[in-house]
């Protein structure tokens, strides 16, 4: 992965490589890379506007995920069936 | 389920590890149930089976070791040998065909979509879970045990006996299909899905 030296602070419209990187962000968002990858997507992040754009559609969609697909209310009876049919095999 | 007994535990360390470590995940479990089969009854019975065989098998089960990965296992197993057999409807495309088809692992890493995070963040629960359960059930599982139940690449592989370089590129290819959904719901809401916008400059 290339690493981009630009003084100026501006980020780069373009991503020279651009399957790695994408591979990388998804790595560091399900939490794959731990600490080394929080640098990694600092500068990322900073310097990389199609890296930029692509991490924060993918943690919108995790976020989503996790957020809104709500958990299916677990019939009450279940649990206390389980248990029934257990005691029935001790 | 691993094969090796490690030992024997006496009935009240049953009771402990089936209390303390196992019932605390029903919850999980029934969603999961829930999402691979879309019916209640086929997910309670999903979830009755796994926790009977749970107990059944509870001397395999290594105390300290990730119970829920291990019941989740056994949950996904008794899907694929006995509800998909019974199951009436007819079999889906499934993850050998659809990998054999993509040749396997190797995957390159492309964005594939002009998807918005803001119009993502915009979107009801409904929409977002109809997506997802319009995935084929593979690529759905390994969404779910990633993104809802925040399984890491390594649990996942032990649930689904595949490869860590075979998760990767499954969710890959998953998140893919997501994000097409997403965009078709994107586009007939009129959420503006064009990547040049005012945000860029």
């Amino acid at each position: 992965m290339e690493m981009n030296d630009n003084p100026s602070g501006e980020k780069k419209m373009q991503c020279s490589d651009e399957s790695k990187c994408l591979e990388l962000l998804e790595s560091i968002l399900d939490g794959e890379l731990q600490d080394s990858g929080k640098e990694i997507l600092k500068e990322k992040l900073a310097k990389c506007q199609p890296c930029f754009e692509h991490y924060h559609l993918e943690q919108a969609i995790r976020d989503v995920l996790k957020t809104k697909c709500t958990k299916q209310a677990v019939p009450t009876e279940l649990a206390d069936c389980i248990r029934q049919k257990i005691q029935d095999i001790k | 389920m691993s094969e090796v007994q490690r030992r024997k535990y006496s009935q009240e360390e049953k009771n402990a590890i089936f209390d303390g470590e196992f019932m605390p995940h029903i919850d999980s479990m029934y969603n999961f149930g829930y999402r691979l089969t879309f019916d209640e009854d086929d997910a309670k019975d999903l979830v009755q089976d796994t926790y009977l065989k749970a107990y059944r098998f509870i001397n395999s089960f290594e105390q300290g070791t990730n119970a829920k990965a291990w019941l989740f296992r056994i949950l996904k197993n008794s899907f694929i040998n006995e509800y998909r057999k019974k199951s009436k409807q007819p079999t889906k495309v499934d993850y050998q065909e659809v990998e054999t088809y993509y040749n396997s692992d190797d995957v390159h890493y492309q964005s594939t979509s002009d998807l918005r995070a803001e119009s993502v963040k915009d979107m009801l629960g409904d929409e977002i879970s109809n997506a997802l359960n319009s995935l084929a059930v593979d690529f759905r599982t390994v969404i779910i045990l990633c993104d809802l139940e925040g399984f890491t690449y390594e649990e996942m592989a032990k649930i689904l006996d595949i490869p860590i370089g075979t998760v990767r590129s499954r969710l890959h290819r998953a998140r893919n299909l997501l994000k097409e959904k997403l965009q078709g719901y994107a586009q007939n809401m009129g959420y503006n899905t064009d990547s040049t916008d005012e945000e860029d400059e």
